[in-house]
């Protein structure tokens, strides 16, 4: 039994170690002084110090910290209210090919929702740049908030809404006062759903970017395509950084609100 | 007198789409400051009619009126009712004082005012101090009196409860039939209790309606419905009883198990087909000899209070006895029982014919 469940351990330990090895060894040589990513010669901060000196990186920084932010924004309320819509439907099959709908959007590939907008933007006429790439991202941010809400509507008594109306709320106090304050949790977990989407998004970004507009994940891949320059494992660094830090408060944000939830004596 | 009418229905039918009604053309008066009880098994409409009278659906045929005004199409949250809920729908999100104060806060109530209505509520429940509790931290019993604070507090005319004990042990169930009862006599409102526990029904209520698939089965008294109850649904849902075919030879007296015997009903047809209602506790066990019923004991259960006994007879009807003494099992014994104890029930009666039947063979009765 012992042996078998070291066994386990170590079979853990073996794939998240593969996993992150990649990760790891390019965080280690962006603090090469010998500029590849062979041999390492000495320890150096210089290609920290030249993404940071580097403006036209840091204008792309920016821009895909506020395409993040406004579109998880954005989505997040589309999606909340996207999610009321579909457990207010009364008819089952209406309410399942919503769902359905909403689903294939999530596991289609990001390729063919990329280029499916580039050609309705193309056909629109609307200038690919910082709005395509805003509205595309919303586009696929409001599928992931919508799944992320349904399951906190859907276990929510419906008495809930009932007593709230009883007790004299209106329909727009039953949703400030009742309905949301529930599903808050959700909501935080969907907007951060939506905000790490549209932060590592690179293929349907790829496709509705024009001149002058990129995002990180954009840039980076045009640069190493370029050639090697340690700057990007540099920033590549600094990025899984920032997301460790997002996971972290994620989690936070998830245990503190969670505490509240599973409560409720069901009566049968 | 008009005035003392709060709630009428008039023909109310409810039906959702081609379904069978859930509610069927029914009628009823509801009287200011009484303890009302709606009693049947599940799916008989009882919850349909509270639901109506909250406002959360519409009937689809028939009037509601509410101090003599149409409210059917009135919504949920302009009404002067109040529910509590089976699953007592709490909210999560805020304490107990939050709770409590919602319906104020929605009123616009001063800060003061809402302050000092909620501690009143409280206490009036017994929660006094427990104001900064959150409702997670409550146990079931304390739940139920939070959400019966929660619609006290807005004072409303007539309070709804949608089978508020059925989550609570057996112990704390009794302890809040007392409770309810006596909150209802010092607030003098109107209670409307929803229930399929018939002890609890005979318990608590001033008056119960007695439902079954849709229609209103009977209407009385505790004690009207459980001496008298009008068919065979309401007999047997409504305590233990025995119920045996027979036969009206005439007033007062009737034929059952091939023997006839003295009755206090009448009102009937000569040779009419009947069924006799004997309650278990009205069953004596003596000597086959003296016997009015020879019966042969099957089994016997200890119930506590008294032995459940169950006989047959040799036409292979099942006798229930609630007895203090014990019996054998296998014995023959007898049965006996005052002509008082019998109860007739015609087939197809309804509770309007059954009313004027019962009137006319009193004053028949008084006449002689």
């Amino acid at each position: 039994m012992r042996a078998k469940r070291k066994l386990a351990n170590v079979y853990l330990i073996v794939i998240f170690v593969i996993l992150y090895a990649p990760i790891f060894y390019l965080m280690y040589y962006s603090f090469n002084s010998g500029g590849s990513m062979h041999d390492f010669k000495g320890f150096t901060l210089e290609w920290y110090k030249e993404v940071f000196h580097d403006t036209r990186l840091f204008i792309i920084v920016l821009n895909t910290l506020v395409i993040a932010l406004l579109s998880a924004a954005i989505s997040t309320i589309l999606g909340v209210i996207g999610a009321l819509a579909i457990q207010m439907l009364r008819k089952r099959q209406v309410k399942n090919s919503l769902l359905t709908l909403n689903n294939v959007l999530i596991v289609s590939p990001d390729v063919i929702i990329g280029a499916s907008f580039l050609i309705l933007f193309t056909i629109m006429g609307i200038k690919l740049g910082f709005i395509s790439v805003l509205l595309s991202h919303i586009a696929f941010s409001v599928p992931i908030v919508v799944i992320m809400v349904l399951p906190k509507l859907q276990e929510m008594s419906p008495t809930l809404v009932d007593a709230a109306r009883d007790l004299g709320a209106n329909r727009w106090q039953v949703l400030s006062k009742v309905v949301l304050p529930f599903i808050t949790p959700g909501i935080f977990a969907g907007f951060f759903m939506a905000l790490t989407y549209s932060l590592d998004d690179f293929a349907v970004t790829f496709f509705v970017t024009g001149n002058g507009f990129s995002t990180l994940s954009v840039e980076i891949y045009s640069r190493a395509r370029q050639g090697i320059s340690l700057s990007i494992n540099a920033l590549s660094t600094l990025i899984f950084l920032f997301t460790i830090m997002l996971v972290v408060g994620y989690y936070f944000v998830n245990k503190k609100t969670g505490k509240s939830n599973g409560m409720g004596v069901r009566g049968r | 007198m008009a005035d003392r009418t709060i709630i009428r229905f008039e023909h109310v039918t409810k039906q959702y789409d081609d379904d069978p009604a859930v509610l069927n053309d029914v009628s009823f008066e509801i009287e200011r400051g009484k303890f009302y009880t709606l009693l049947g098994p599940s799916g008989c409409g009882k919850t349909t009619i509270l639901r109506l009278i909250a406002g959360f659906i519409e009937p689809s045929k028939g009037k509601i009126y509410f101090n003599g005004k149409v409210i059917n199409n009135l919504p949920a949250n302009k009404r002067q009712v109040n529910t509590v809920f089976q699953d007592y729908a709490l909210f999560p999100h805020l304490n107990v004082f939050e709770n409590v104060a919602f319906g104020l806060k929605i009123k616009k109530m001063k800060k003061s005012d809402i302050e000092e209505k909620v501690k009143e509520a409280l206490r009036f429940v017994n929660l006094a101090g427990y104001e900064a509790r959150e409702i997670r931290e409550m146990s079931g019993g304390q739940r139920q009196r939070v959400a019966i604070a929660r619609a006290i507090v807005n004072e409303p005319e007539v309070i709804l409860l949608d089978e508020p004990l059925s989550a609570l042990d057996l112990k704390l169930r009794t302890e809040m039939q007392y409770e309810l009862r006596e909150l209802q006599r010092r607030l003098g409102i109107t209670f409307i209790f929803v229930t399929h526990d018939q002890e609890e029904a005979l318990a608590m209520s001033d008056e119960i309606f007695v439902l079954n698939e849709g229609k209103i089965q009977q209407s009385g008294t505790p004690t009207d419905i459980y001496d008298e109850p009008i068919n065979r649904f309401v007999a047997d849902f409504i305590g233990e009883s025995n119920i045996v075919p027979g036969k009206m030879i005439r007033d007062f007296l009737i034929e059952f198990n091939g023997k006839q015997f003295e009755c206090v009903d009448g009102g009937f047809h000569p040779d009419e087909s009947v069924e006799a209602v004997i309650r278990p506790e009205d069953l004596q066990i003596t000597t086959p000899e003296q016997g009015k019923l020879q019966v042969r004991v099957d089994s016997q259960l200890f119930r506590g209070v008294h032995y459940e006994i169950c006989c047959f007879d040799e036409d292979g009807n099942e006798w229930l006895v609630h007895s203090t003494k014990k019996a054998v099992v296998g014995d023959n014994i007898g049965l006996t029982f005052d002509p008082e104890a019998i109860h007739v029930m015609r087939f197809g009666e309804t509770e309007e014919e059954f009313d004027k039947r019962l009137e006319a063979y009193e004053e028949a009765g008084h006449a002689k």
